[in-house]
């Protein structure tokens, strides 16, 4: 059983969100660097963007010059960046950091819906080969997952859009459909299945939460749990299925975001990732450099929630 | 009414498959063991003995393959007479060869099944368990008092949960534990090994069993503390008149607690009978084994005299490769030439040599 | 009915079975599949470097266009152009076997040295190397990928130097994680204790006895990344281009045909990524069972 120390949760918690905070700097000195240590020196460019808006808003009129420095430019750039000032995309001209809101909501939707599909998948198979190991019944899902995770996940988006369009006969060349065309809204549906099924991490989530389950299952508490009569579910679930869940649901967030870029492109979905896209082939930098970090950013929120999970549920912490 | 047996064995044989050495470990291999109704049995041995095994295999938790493959295991308390191996030779199929098995057939699905259905009422609710770690065998999630409450509800005569609590607390209380409804709300990880074993004993006596296995319950612990809780355990045993099975490795513990004692080694009885006889040291045991397990328990005379500590020599039986005769026969010191061939090719039947009392020898009978 | 029989009376204290009879069947297969599938890929690599294919992967057959396999000469049919599709699947191995290497190499090499400066050194060092995997993980690799894009339009190799090091962390930790191991049963301090030198300890025994299965796993679940990013990335238009192959962008190229019913262009370098991947994900699986001794499938 891996237990932290003892210590008050206010003091673990803040001490998790002070540890986060430490990362997203991190993470804004690396997207700095590779940005700053471009040709072209597309970094003055951004910030230039940012301060145009900045001025905009304050409505001054001087021409605001660039400091030379690389610490003067990370300054202003991260103090812009905490006003939620992230520039303005060079092909659109919008700011940036509306953009990526605009879209990430979409992008937000997909992840999370994959992750549903994902675990609704996995979770019986790692359940059921846990608890009876292999058997005739879980051998050709777990194969099934193998087979799954392996599968280039366009072609399998291409395979759904074929046969929804040719069962349903509609053509979704527009994201948004009229009201009356009766089973549009499973359109909707499509890239969550897809990138749930497809994102290629089935079969190591089978495999992990199998794992963790199957070592609880061995621990002497389990084995007193069933001596007594007890439902062995409930004795094992926090530490079998709850935790292991967090963790693994935390580790794959940056996997599913990859996914959705690939995805996105396949079903013409306006989210962060085709917005990625768009953005690495015009060389937009504002905008991969907003989404850069908003992606980091919904990871780390991730490994929070989890880190949160985890001290609530541990005895010593709670 | 008062001598009726509770728990009786025949015939209990528990193997495991090795599949790297493609051999059987015959972890208990034919025990014979009777319980009577307000008795303690002890059960004595070495680790790998077979004891704990046994224990298991009452209570059908072995998980390893093959698991139990023949035996009978008849229970019988108020309401109840069951054998807790019922419909067992339908589900395995046994090969010998000289009178060894050496192939198995088992259903192991299906025999877990039938153990569910057999034990369900049973578990928990007519037998209880109390382990060995007890920190470790305690759910590090819950709150002792809440684990408690658990088991009192199971058994179903309490169904009020407030009702429940006050019985959990009560018994906290019979299994001294300070300050138990402070205790009661509190983790494993809190408390001392002392105090997660009496709370272990709170939960496996609270749901009334008829039967408690005690596994090796104060191993573990520190020296000071065993003796509190073999302390607990007598208290209790004359206050409930608790039917119970101890197994131990340690001797002192069996002599303190036990009506009988039975000796095992190598995944079988070597003598059985009323501890009073069994365990005297000024007596002469019995059994060349059980001689020579308390002859190496160094008394205060040994200590005095600053003499060597009487090992016994040799190494415990691998359960993989048993004798053609008897399993003591390499480490034995009483063998006469008379019986020595016997002692080599033949082994020895569980006879009785005093009422009560059998032993597993050539030397008592020829 | 599961049966288990013991052949011989007496069996001898170390009589234990070699690995291979000991594994179960399916682990077997799982393994056996994937060194298939490791060879064809070496194979394939060698011909397509050589330019031993079948046919010249450009050249275009206009009256055979989208041919079903076994036409012609065309093992597996041609796509709707009229290219062999076999020679180009071959050609389509030099995309990421290389520059796969590379990564596996760079994953391997700096985070077995990481691995073992956390583990062996601990306190400050660990701490520090632990922020710095943190901070890799955090980022999603395709978008890390496209900010490297964006800012250098690097070319495949060095997107692979990102990919190795975007797996550092996963090596360091096992590394970090084994030696942990070690420490907790006082290997590392006995080894001290006989008089070890460091260098000696750590390569020989820490590394070569204990960790090379779990360095030769990630070796091949590596490889099932690099091929992932490197379709993916093609497939996005960013990797190789036309028309030089990629099996990513033949599945891209093929997917206005495959909208109108003619699946094949698009299916068959699909295909080639399923069995490829899946071979170097059973290959993993299956070797981390049985060397590792885990609860396998």
């Amino acid at each position: 059983m891996k237990l932290t120390s003892v210590r008050p949760v206010a003091t673990l918690l803040s001490r998790e969100l002070g540890i986060t905070a430490l990362l997203l700097f991190g993470v804004s000195l690396v997207v700095f660097l590779v940005l700053y240590l471009s040709p072209g020196d597309p970094f003055s460019l951004l910030l230039q963007g940012q301060m145009a808006t900045a001025a905009a808003r304050e409505g001054v009129r001087e021409a605001l010059g660039v400091p030379k420095a690389w610490y003067g430019q990370y300054l202003v750039w991260i103090g812009n960046m905490l006003q939620g000032n992230f520039g303005t995309s060079i092909r659109s001209g919008l700011p940036v950091l509306n953009e990526i809101v605009r879209v990430g909501i979409n992008t937000l939707y997909l992840t999370i819906g994959s992750m549903f599909v994902t675990l609704l998948v996995a979770v019986p198979i790692a359940l059921s080969s846990a608890r009876r190991g292999t058997t005739a019944l879980n051998w050709p899902f777990t194969m099934f997952a193998y087979v799954v995770s392996a599968l280039p996940v366009f072609w399998l988006g291409y395979i759904v859009i074929y046969i929804f369009m040719h069962k349903f006969g509609l053509f979704p060349i527009l994201f948004r459909f009229s009201r009356d065309q009766g089973l549009s809204w499973l359109y909707f549906l499509l890239p969550i299945f897809v990138l749930g099924i497809g994102n290629g991490t089935i079969s190591e989530v089978v495999r992990f939460l199998r794992e963790e389950m199957s070592r609880v299952l061995a621990e002497d508490y389990i084995r007193t749990a069933r001596a007594k009569g007890a439902s062995i579910w409930a004795h094992s679930f926090k530490e079998g299925f709850l935790i292991p869940i967090s963790e693994i649901i935390a580790s794959k967030i940056p996997f599913i975001l990859g996914g959705a870029v690939v995805v996105e492109q396949v079903f013409n979905w306006p989210g962060m990732g085709r917005m990625a896209w768009q953005a690495a082939q015009d060389r937009d930098y504002p905008v991969i450099m907003g989404i850069a970090i908003a992606t980091a950013v919904l990871v780390r929120l991730g490994t929070l929630l989890q880190r949160v999970v985890y001290i609530m549920v541990n005895p010593r912490t709670s | 009414m008062t001598n009726l047996p509770i728990l009786e064995i025949e015939g209990l044989r528990t193997y495991f498959f090795a599949k790297s050495k493609q051999a059987f470990i015959r972890a208990v291999d034919g025990v014979d063991l009777r319980i009577n109704r307000g008795e303690t049995l002890g059960l004595v041995g070495e680790s790998g003995s077979g004891k704990s095994i046994t224990a298991l295999s009452i209570m059908g938790l072995i998980s390893a393959e093959p698991g139990v493959i023949s035996g009978r295991i008849g229970f019988k308390t108020d309401g109840i007479a069951v054998n807790l191996l019922r419909g067992l030779e339908e589900y395995v199929c046994l090969a010998r060869k000289e009178g060894r098995v050496m192939e198995v057939r088992k259903d192991c699905v299906g025999w877990e099944k039938q153990v569910e259905l057999l034990m369900g009422t049973i578990r928990g609710k007519e037998i209880s368990v109390i382990f060995q770690n007890p920190r470790s065998s305690l759910n590090p999630f819950i709150p002792i008092g809440k684990q408690i409450t658990e088991a009192i509800l199971l058994k179903g005569r309490i169904k009020n949960r407030r009702e429940a609590k006050q019985r959990a607390l009560y018994w906290l209380e019979q299994v001294k534990i300070d300050s138990p409804r402070l205790r009661f709300d509190s983790y494993p990880y809190g408390l001392s090994g002392g105090m997660c074993q009496r709370a272990m004993v709170a939960m496996a006596l609270a749901s009334e069993p008829s039967l408690l296995i005690a596994d090796e319950p104060t191993t573990g612990l520190d020296a000071t503390i065993q003796s509190k809780i073999v302390d607990l355990l007598h208290e209790l045993k004359s206050a409930f008149n608790v039917t119970t099975m101890l197994i131990s490795h340690d001797i002192g513990v069996i002599k303190r607690l036990s009506d009988s004692a039975a000796v095992m080694y190598g995944g079988t009885l070597m003598e059985y009978g009323p501890a009073g006889d069994i365990l005297r040291v000024d007596r002469e045991s019995k059994h060349p084994y059980t001689a020579a397990l308390l002859a190496s328990i160094p008394s205060e005379k040994h200590i005095k005299e600053k003499a060597y500590l009487q090992a016994i020599e040799g190494d415990v039986l691998d359960t993989i490769n048993t004798p053609d005769g008897c399993r003591f026969y390499a480490r034995c010191n009483r063998v006469t030439e008379g019986i020595r061939e016997k002692c080599q090719s033949h082994e020895p039947a569980l006879r009785e040599i005093s009422p009560g009392h059998c032993v597993r020898c050539w030397l008592y009978f020829n | 009915m599961k049966r288990y029989s013991q052949l011989s009376r007496h069996v001898g204290a170390y009589s234990d079975l070699p690995f291979w009879k000991k594994a179960a069947p399916v682990e077997l297969l799982y393994v056996g599949y994937g060194l298939l599938v490791v060879a064809l890929v070496v194979v394939s690599y060698i011909l397509g470097a050589t330019h031993l294919l079948p046919h010249d992967p450009q050249e275009m057959d206009l009256q055979l266009l989208m041919a079903p396999p076994g036409t012609a000469d065309h093992l597996l049919g041609t796509d709707f152009v009229g290219r062999d599709l076999l020679s180009r699947l071959i050609l389509g191995i030099q995309a990421y076997f290389l520059p796969g290497l590379l990564a596996i190499a760079i994953a391997l090499t700096l985070g077995t040295f990481l691995g073992v400066l956390a583990g062996y050194r601990g306190g400050r060092i660990d701490t520090a190397i632990s922020y710095g995997a943190n901070l890799i993980d955090s980022f999603p690799r395709l978008v890390l990928i496209l900010l490297m894009v964006a800012a250098f339009k690097p070319d495949i190799y060095y997107i692979m130097v990102i990919v190795g090091l975007t797996n550092v962390p996963v090596v360091l930790s096992l590394i970090k994680g084994k030696i942990q191991f070690l420490k907790e049963r006082d290997f590392i301090e006995a080894a001290i204790a006989l008089g070890l030198k460091s260098r000696v300890i750590i390569l020989k025994h820490i590394l070569w006895y204990n960790c090379r299965t779990v360095l030769i796993i990630q070796a091949t679940l590596g490889m099932a990344e690099a091929i992932l990013i490197e379709t993916s990335l093609s497939y996005l238009g960013f990797g190789v281009q036309e028309p030089t192959p990629s099996w990513g962008n033949m599945v891209q190229a093929g997917a206005n045909y495959f909208m109108q019913g003619k699946f094949w262009p698009s299916t068959a370098p699909a295909l080639a990524i399923l069995v490829t991947i899946m071979g170097f994900h059973l290959l993993g699986d299956g070797l981390n069972t049985i060397l590792e001794g885990k609860r396998g499938t």
